[in-house]
């Protein structure tokens, strides 16, 4: 008898049954599409953190930079790391970059899923803190637009949102993906948090005066194509002058998206495209794609994640939903179970 | 600037990837097959090729042939997995760029093209070319249409995690099985099945070729069809998830060729 029949699967790559047995495999779901996009985005980071640029003394500047306007018990370590980093800088670049690589290999591969999300979120803190200088929130000077409060920061909380195990039961299964590892109120907590805090970062006087958007959308456009110079020299021009009423309208609009997920589905999933509407203008506008373009950026910034924090809520159908993988021993259980 | 020990690492991947693909293709002896030779074998030819194109940009002590032939090399290829692709989606539609194998062949060699098209010297070193990479650790070239060179980056990005993904799931599927593929002799029942049914077709990751046979599996108890023997059975260096394997190590590398030099 085959092993498929009776009841248990291994990995494809430890399978011995034929061909044939396509039908059996369960296509991924929503959860383990959005960990594929996290590991892709790990993967990602992983490839941006081997160029030029971070094994020169620019990364390590960059560094110490994040040190800048923080609290001395946060300043002081992230200046103790970039001078570990400028004195050791090829060894550590490529440890970091390979670090990366494996976190989106390991959360591809089916299972070592867990280790790789556990392992994530611990490197995303710790680069929060050493990399980012805690997304600069404590100083006063971050904007929703830039990319604050730290895209590394969301990979944590994509980690957490996206891990397999399930709260929910067949019965009352999860309204949406994020809520399955969390629970309801956690995971809208969560995304409530977040969004308001955006909404607060928008208003923050450094961001209502009347050249800030304008200046920061400007200054993304050294190093980028001319396409992407140029559109952003036009939304720049769009917005000179009006720094108070555009962060009024963006704080406006980023606290209609932290509402929307307790609203009913229709309205949820209204508020959710505008969430994505939103990350994609930040992306464009205000990220510049990353500023990948240019050669020293360690990752795509925040737009992307915040838009498949975005997806992570879509309210699912009312359906119920199929035994999801959750590793390997509980893939086995659902399989005879099955 | 990066150091050539990384590029040294990635090099000597791709001569690893390089001797596998070779050693599949000794082992399938696709030239033994009457019909289709090429459906059978190219997968394994390209990986070996752009493997050794691969390791000649990461080392220039590893450079094999000129800029020009490899643009012909990798023109020639793309058209040939376009075709492929093509000749797929007619039977399957666009599922054949999402699931078809040959998809990711289409995308590995149209961005090799692109590499090899669109990298202008560096500035320091007059000499130009890929071969400029290698050896332009310090001074390295860099690719026109930067934008092109994200995207291709991030559809090899995918495509390494949704094989990563598949290679390690529960059950089997297709040419990500180690399974042993194994073809119905032919058979009236199976129209449009020939003389060109061979194990070595599954073998080497061309068994959802429309036009090629169909690969069964064995049922629970029931060994109807003879089991496959000798090389080409799709175990060892054949195995399926071997020629994954290496098509994410490409895949990887080459993300990693296309971003450092934007």
């Amino acid at each position: 008898m085959s092993e498929i029949a009776a009841g248990g699967v291994r990995p494809a790559w430890q399978s011995t049954a034929g061909a044939g047995a396509d039908a059996r495999r369960a296509a991924p779901d929503a959860r383990r599409l959005l960990q594929l996009v996290l590991a892709g985005l790990w993967l990602l980071d992983g490839v941006l953190q081997y160029q030029a640029f971070m094994f020169s003394k620019g990364f390590s500047d960059m560094l110490a930079g994040t040190a800048s306007g923080n609290p001395g018990v946060v300043a002081r370590p992230i200046s103790w790391d970039a001078t570990l980093v400028g004195h050791h800088l090829a060894a550590l670049n490529a440890v970091f970059a390979t670090v990366q690589l494996l976190l989106g290999i390991g959360i591809a591969w089916r299972p070592t899923v867990r280790v790789a999300l556990a392992a994530s979120v611990a490197w995303s803190l710790g680069v929060w803190w050493f990399g980012e200088g805690l997304g600069m929130v404590l100083t006063g000077d971050v904007n929703p637009v830039s990319g604050a409060p730290g895209a590394v920061i969301l990979y944590a909380l994509l980690a957490v949102l996206l891990w397999p195990s399930d709260r929910g039961s067949p019965a009352r299964p999860a309204p949406f993906v994020a809520a399955r590892a969390v629970g309801t109120p956690v995971a809208r907590a969560l995304w409530l948090v977040l969004w308001l805090s955006l909404a607060y970062f928008a208003l923050l006087p450094a961001n209502r005066a009347p050249q800030a958007l304008h200046d920061m959308i400007a200054g993304m456009t050294d190093g980028e194509p001319g396409w992407l110079a140029a559109l952003d020299r036009g939304a720049a021009s769009l917005v000179a002058h009006q720094g108070l009423a555009a962060s009024i309208v963006l704080a406006i609009a980023l606290v209609v998206v932290a509402v929307g997920v307790y609203r009913p589905a229709p309205a949820a999933r209204g508020t959710l495209v505008l969430a994505i509407v939103v990350a994609a203008v930040f992306w464009v506008f205000g990220q510049a794609f990353g500023a990948i373009m240019t050669g020293g950026a360690t990752d795509p910034n925040s737009a992307p994640l915040l838009a498949l924090l975005a997806l992570a809520y879509w309210p699912a159908r009312a359906v119920a939903p199929a035994p999801a993988y959750t590793g390997p021993a509980r893939a086995e259980e659902g399989m005879a179970a099955s | 600037m990066i150091p050539s020990w990384i590029l040294d690492i990635f090099a000597a991947i791709m001569l690893v990837v390089a001797a596998v693909s070779a050693a599949r293709l000794v082992a399938a002896r696709p030239w033994q097959h009457r019909t289709r030779p090429a459906a059978l074998a190219d997968i394994d030819v390209a990986h070996l090729l752009m493997a050794i194109a691969m390791a000649g940009t990461l080392a220039p002590g590893l450079r094999t042939l000129p800029d020009g032939a490899w643009e012909v090399i990798f023109g020639v290829m793309t058209a040939w997995f376009g075709y492929r692709v093509a000749r797929d989606a007619k039977v399957s539609g666009v599922r054949a760029l999402a699931g078809g194998h040959c998809a990711p062949h289409l995308l590995h060699a149209g961005a090799m093209l692109y590499m090899f098209v669109a990298v202008s010297a560096p500035a320091a070193h007059g000499s130009g070319g890929m071969g400029a990479m290698g050896g332009g650790v310090g001074g390295m070239g860099t690719l026109e249409l930067p934008f092109l060179a994200l995207l291709f980056a991030l559809a090899l990005v995918g495509y390494c995690i949704w094989d990563l993904d598949q290679v390690s799931g529960p059950g089997t599927s297709g040419h990500y099985s180690l399974a042993v593929a194994r073809v119905a002799p032919p058979s009236p029942v199976l129209a449009g099945v020939g003389a060109s049914a061979r194990p070595g077709a599954a073998a080497s990751g061309t068994a959802s070729a429309p036009a090629a046979a169909v690969p069964i599996a064995e049922p629970a108890g029931t060994a109807q069809v003879p089991p496959a023997s000798g090389p080409a059975d799709g175990t060892g260096v054949l195995a399926p998830w071997v020629a994954t394997g290496c098509r994410i190590a490409m895949g990887v590398t080459m993300a990693f060729m296309l971003v450092i030099m934007i």
